[in-house]
């Protein structure tokens, strides 16, 4: 039988894992508008968790759910529990910006900060630590390296973020997050906006960055999905349709709309 | 199901199947008609049959560069590649098949017309209908992807497997009455052989259906005729 | 299909030479006008003008006073006004983009831009100068800080507003205060916009004249103390060009001539910095 055994998605899987983030009926509207409705899932410590589903479904809201990024604009409102290690970060008295510095996020349009490369990782870091520059060159040192774009820029660190490339700004980006040390990394698209190249070596980097950090990463691409993800879960409408091993959802998916929606088969 | 967005991929997994189709008829008669030449000792027929076998396997490989060439484009995923990968073992056991019956229409050249002994054959004929009703089941199932059906086949092979037993008991009884049979019975055992192999090869493809169906496979003890555990040759002998 | 196509073509040529005969008409004018200050005012040039105060008609003098005086003024004016513009600009474009208050701020700002300078300086004639009991440079210091500020509020939210929401976001999703998102994300990223809004707005303070007229009056002594009457160029020019007296309208020439070039060099200066902002 060992030929059924179609491997579609990255099969790494401990034995032992722990709910890094656990969501229960969580409500979210836009105004009036419901935009996600009921939604339960829990995001494996160290582990990959794709969000898939057509445009609309809500993925990229319930990404910024985990972030509380909806708090930048009013209007917008969950309802609901989202627990990060056990505290419901939805709650009023949470600090946000110590939240984001737990839950990082990266976008899907490379915005570096108008500074030097430099600047853009030491930024970050210098908001919650002070730190002799010799502990922060290392510091930026180990971000840059971590996000595999160290060899390219290591000769012009004090050049400005937007003189890179997209995909080097991409990967300046992740490194800008991974520096101030994030328990858990969202990516939203990351490599919507890059060609193949750029999206390749992204995929490689969250593949290395998976076990020492809890990944949740929203894209349109399934195949991606399929390929760097140990969770698939599939959105659609505002409610989750069917959350799974990422094996299963791409060999033998539960739910028809999923089927559908994996197989191409959608509208 | 609902079509695919992309027209062109429902036309390429459609070109399989149709394939599919044409190899499962053609493994069909041909194992109907090796066992018409075997019993009317007709060497016309078995030509045919072994020359059929060439189309046979040219569907197979036709089958598997289409099914590699779709995989490789289409990147398919749950059921559809659960189809083609299906595709690929059914060709595989489709062609098997094929080369079984043709041993038994070449084995049929072989025996000639000397030193038949008739009432040998009909332990085989019955065995061959059998394997024949199996095959046509199964691709029966396969054409309407069901699993009960297939499942129903993947069971149902029990029988085939106490039919050979029975068969070779037979045999083995005409051998030790006239020696002059044993040449004859000699090359039915080989037959025999040839046709619970195809029983077993209609089995893998119901095997395939269930898997390309539910996405899961069946357990891999398949219920098995109880003589089948001793393995002593004089054992159960009359 | 061609009957269309060479009537287009015909009328094409039609509007492009019209462009073309406006464009000259508009250089032309400039040209004239620069011309003109050239020759009046070049031959008025000369070591005097920076070194000597305003003197009366037979004795000889210079704008050195003035000169001075408008630095004064103007800086006063940007004191007050470059911190007020910048600052309710980044509230309308960070902090006021849902509220109702910023858009009856903006609306205000709009009016305000285009307020009759001399209301403006009869307006502060009676806050600063009434009560006071005479005239200040401070006072001129205000009215053209009244002014400037509506030109700095425009560019510097206009200029904010340029900034992508996503580079906001990225600097929130870091955890970065909104304060800090605002000081070293969004104006880093758009600073030379917000100076060229500050340098547009001082070349439009050094030219005014209706609003010194009522607030700081003028003062034909050096002084550098603006709690009093102080001179400035556009004043002395308003007062040489009516004297009947030929060297005082050839000293008015003259201060045109630098007061011209002084608010080009600034328009110029912005028009720099601008391109330079959009060609990152």
């Amino acid at each position: 039988m060992s030929s059924f055994d179609v491997a579609a998605g990255a099969t790494r899987l401990p034995n032992e894992t722990k709910d890094k983030v656990v969501v229960r009926d969580l409500n979210f509207y836009y105004g009036q508008n419901h935009a996600l409705k009921g939604i339960n899932l829990v995001l494996q410590e160290g582990q990959v968790t794709a969000f898939i589903g057509p445009s609309g479904c809500g993925k990229s809201t319930l990404l910024r759910v985990l972030n509380r990024m909806y708090d930048l604009y009013p209007g917008q409102r969950a309802e609901g529990e989202v627990l990060l290690d056990g505290d419901n970060i939805l709650a009023k008295e949470i600090d946000l910006n110590l939240l984001r510095s737990r839950v990082g996020m990266v976008f899907q349009k490379p915005t570096p900060f108008p500074m030097s490369i430099y600047d853009n990782i030491a930024f970050g870091i210098r908001l919650y630590e002070k730190l002799p520059k010799s502990e922060m060159d290392d510091r930026v040192e180990t971000a840059l390296k971590r996000s595999a774009i160290w060899t390219e820029v290591k000769d012009k660190l004090a050049a400005s973020g937007l003189s890179l490339s997209g995909g080097q700004q991409q990967r300046l980006c992740i490194a800008r997050t991974v520096a101030i040390k994030p328990e858990v990394i969202l990516f939203d698209e990351p490599c919507s906006a890059l060609d193949p190249i750029s999206t390749a070596k992204i995929e490689e980097l969250i593949d290395e960055l998976s076990g020492d950090y809890t990944i949740a990463i929203v894209t349109h691409n399934m195949q991606q999905a399929a390929r760097v993800s140990h969770y698939t879960a599939f959105m659609y409408l505002g409610e989750m349709v069917e959350f799974n091993e990422t094996n299963a959802v791409f060999t033998a998916p539960r739910d028809k709309r999923t089927q559908d929606y994996v197989t191409g088969r959608f509208g | 199901m609902v079509n695919h967005t992309v027209k062109s991929y429902d036309a390429e997994l459609d070109d399989v199947e149709r394939h599919i189709a044409e190899m499962g008829g053609l493994a069909e008669k041909m194992v109907m008609e090796a066992m018409d030449a075997l019993s009317s000792a007709d060497a016309q027929l078995a030509h045919q049959v072994v020359e059929t076998d060439q189309r046979l396997d040219l569907l197979q490989r036709q089958i598997e560069d289409l099914a590699v060439m779709t995989i490789a484009r289409r990147q398919p995923v749950a059921i559809d590649l659960r189809e083609l990968i299906g595709a690929i073992r059914i060709a595989g056991d489709l062609e098997r098949i094929g080369d079984l019956a043709k041993n038994i229409a070449k084995r049929s050249v072989k025996i000639g017309s000397e030193g038949r002994v008739a009432r040998a054959i009909v332990g085989i004929k019955h065995m061959n209908e059998v394997a024949t009703e199996l095959l046509k089941d199964v691709l029966d199932a396969y054409a309407q992807r069901d699993a009960d059906r297939a499942r129903e086949v993947w069971e149902r092979d029990v029988d085939l497997d106490a039919l050979e037993d029975s068969v070779f008991r037979d045999l083995l009884t005409h051998m030790m009455e006239d020696p002059r049979n044993i040449s004859f019975c000699a090359h039915l055992l080989f037959c025999s052989k040839n046709i619970e192999r195809i029983g077993d090869h209609a089995t893998n493809i119901a095997e395939t259906v269930v898997y390309l169906t539910t996405g899961q496979a069946l357990p891999t003890d398949r219920p098995r005729g109880p003589q089948e555990t001793d393995l002593g040759v004089g054992g159960g002998a009359a | 299909m061609t009957g269309l196509y060479s009537g287009r073509k015909r009328r094409n040529f039609v509007w492009t030479v019209l462009a073309y005969a406006a464009t000259a008409l508009g250089l032309t004018m400039l040209v004239i006008i620069l011309a003109t200050l050239i020759w009046n005012g070049f031959g008025g040039l000369s070591l005097d003008v920076f070194t000597k105060n305003t003197a009366p008609p037979g004795v000889v003098g210079g704008l050195l006073n003035s000169i001075v005086g408008s630095l004064i003024t103007t800086g006063i004016g940007l004191v007050i006004g470059a911190p007020l513009g910048i600052l309710a600009g980044t509230y309308l474009a960070e902090y006021g983009r849902y509220s109702r208050v910023a858009v009856a701020v903006r609306f205000i700002n709009d009016i305000l831009l285009s307020a009759p300078s001399i209301v403006i300086g009869l307006f502060i004639y009676e806050l600063l100068v009434v009560p006071v009991g005479h005239f200040s440079a401070i006072a001129g210091g205000v009215a053209l800080a009244v002014l400037g500020a509506p030109i700095m509020v425009r560019t510097t939210e206009d200029m904010l507003n340029l900034v992508p929401n996503t580079l906001r976001e990225a600097a929130s999703a870091l955890g970065m205060p909104r304060s800090l998102v605002i000081r070293h994300v969004a104006y880093r990223a758009v600073l030379s916009g917000i100076v060229t809004g500050v340098l547009l707005a001082v070349a439009r303070m050094t030219g005014e004249t209706a609003p010194l007229i009522f607030t700081a009056l003028g003062n034909s002594l050096f002084t550098l103390d603006p709690r009093g009457p102080m001179s400035s160029l556009p004043l002395i020019i308003y007062e040489f060009a009516r004297s009947p007296y030929a060297e005082q309208q050839k000293l008015a020439w003259t201060g045109a001539l630098i007061l011209t070039f002084a608010v080009l060099t600034l328009s110029i200066a912005a028009r720099a910095l601008s391109a330079q902002t959009r060609q990152k």
